[in-house]
């Protein structure tokens, strides 16, 4: 079972705390994704399918708005060898290597909701596929780039400003 | 296996503690049910000293066992399919109830059955999540979800309350290591119209940051890879961002010897257009014999105002037909010239 942290800041789920007593609630402020793009990558696309219909519906259980569900277009990486181990040089071989790509779009996440939506979806994940997370976090300007210091700082001589 | 090798050494050597060390070998599981019923079997050979019959030891014709029917056949319709594939497994064709054929098909024929398919064994199956499986799982997740505040609705609340956005990259494949060098890097991405910026500020922090100021969507983007984990780097980025916004409100001695060559933007005031538009009309005015004008009032005159606007709008915005038509007016205003059509 998950041991899950689920951190304050909303009041839809008052119910669940209570009830379940995995849940514990922390007042730390969330993290804010606006967007977390999933980048699966595979050498079959019929499992990339299927994974695309179980994380699809993993979101929309979850109640995460999926953004855009696309298919970059495939990489195939080629090579030619030499068929035989000594001479024979017109004889060759080729191989390939074929990438197929699932890119998921996901918006306006939470950290918690993204966390429990990426452990899910990267457990289930099948074997002999990759996928890269991209999460762009949004924040507040910090304290210090809200007024310029020289304006506080007191007087100071010309060499300490030089040095 | 170390049972095998103890009755091979107990026949080579000594024949005396033989029907002892059968009897205990043949006690643990040696051929898994074969063993119990080939009892009375190795007793009977005892006498037979050859290395034959160790071998043939499994394989009396009581070792057949009988045919069990497989585990689909008493599958009932409306089983909790969850509890035959609760995690991921290989595809057994005992436990899956479905007529499935895989494979290249024999000639004028069909692909192979299910029953000892390699094929359908290698390929990643998704049996243990069927969406009613899927439904279960996230009924069980919902609790350690969090909603999204409901007041950032849109893209653009988003960007006015939290302005700052930050990139990162985790990697996740098949390997021996988990490991990823690229997920340390960290992209920083802010609008200046965002920051605390007065003008000379904004123009000296594009002047330092160069390349990664883009015009178009007045977006600097900082990416820092110099640190060995992400968050030195994401630190490391908040630090840039700090210095290039104090350092932009700074103003240096030398900067006075800014010239007209690295100006960002067209300033008509005490520019050569000035000086030589005012040139003329006094000029103008001296031939006309009027009383000497002076500077200011010709400055502060319309048809000098809109000249002057219609430069500026030329040089900043480039050519444009407004732009030309609005600079051709104002210049007939300006030279007192009628076009007679």
């Amino acid at each position: 079972n998950l041991v899950g942290v689920r951190l304050a800041g909303s009041q839809a789920n008052t119910e669940g705390p209570k009830t379940n007593p995995l849940v514990s609630i922390s007042d730390e402020p969330e993290t804010l994704y606006k967007r977390v793009s999933l980048l699966v990558k595979g050498h079959d696309k019929a499992v990339l399918d299927s994974y695309e219909y179980f994380a699809v519906l993993a979101a929309k259980e979850l109640g995460i708005s999926v953004e855009k569900v696309h298919n970059p277009p495939k990489t195939v990486e080629r090579f030619t060898l030499l068929k035989s181990v000594h001479i024979y040089k017109k004889h060759r071989v080729q191989y390939e290597m074929r990438t197929h790509y699932l890119c998921l779009e996901l918006k306006y996440l939470t950290s918690s909701t993204a966390a429990v939506y990426l452990e899910y979806v990267q457990r289930n994940l099948p074997e002999g596929v990759a996928m890269e997370v991209k999460k762009t976090k949004i924040e507040k300007i910090p304290e210090h780039i809200r007024e310029p210091i020289w304006d506080t700082l007191p007087q100071v001589e010309e060499t300490e400003v030089k040095s | 296996m170390a049972a095998v090798s103890g009755v091979a050494q107990a026949r080579a050597g000594c024949r005396a503690g033989l029907t002892r060390y059968c009897r205990r070998v043949v006690l643990a599981p040696f051929f898994g049910s074969a063993a119990y019923s080939s009892v009375p079997a190795v007793n009977s050979r005892e006498g037979q000293q050859t290395e034959g019959s160790a071998r043939r030891r499994g394989r009396t014709p009581q070792s057949v066992r009988a045919h069990i029917p497989p585990r689909t056949e008493r599958m009932a319709v409306d089983q909790d399919w969850s509890s035959v594939y609760p995690t991921a497994a290989t595809f057994k064709p005992g436990s899956v109830p479905l007529p499935v054929r895989m494979g290249y098909p024999v000639k004028r024929g069909v692909p192979p059955a299910k029953e000892g398919n390699l094929e359908l064994m290698k390929i990643p199956n998704f049996l243990h999540l069927t969406p009613p499986a899927i439904k279960k799982h996230c009924a069980a997740l919902k609790d350690f979800c969090t909603e999204w505040p409901s007041a950032l609705d849109s893209d653009e609340k988003c960007e006015q309350h939290f302005p700052i956005e930050i990139e990162t990259i985790d990697y996740i494949s098949s390997g021996t290591s988990i490991r990823n060098p690229k997920a340390r890097v960290v992209t920083l991405r802010v609008k200046l119209s965002n920051l605390n910026l007065d003008d000379h500020a904004k123009k000296k922090l594009i002047k330092l940051v160069g390349e990664r100021y883009c015009k178009d969507t007045d977006m600097l983007t900082i990416t820092t890879d110099r640190c060995p984990l992400r968050r030195q780097n994401y630190d490391y980025g908040i630090h840039l961002l700090t210095v290039l916004y104090h350092e932009s409100w700074k103003t240096e001695t030398w900067e006075s010897e800014k010239a007209e060559e690295d100006m960002e933007e067209y300033i008509w005031e005490n520019s050569r257009s000035q000086k030589n538009a005012l040139d003329t009309l006094i000029r103008i005015k001296a031939s006309e014999n009027v009383s000497n004008v002076t500077k200011e009032e010709l400055l502060a005159s319309e048809v000098v105002k809109d000249y002057r606007n219609s430069v500026v709008a030329l040089k900043n915005e480039g050519e444009t037909e407004n732009n030309m038509s609005r600079y051709k007016e104002s210049v007939k205003k300006l030279l007192n010239i009628q076009v007679s059509l």
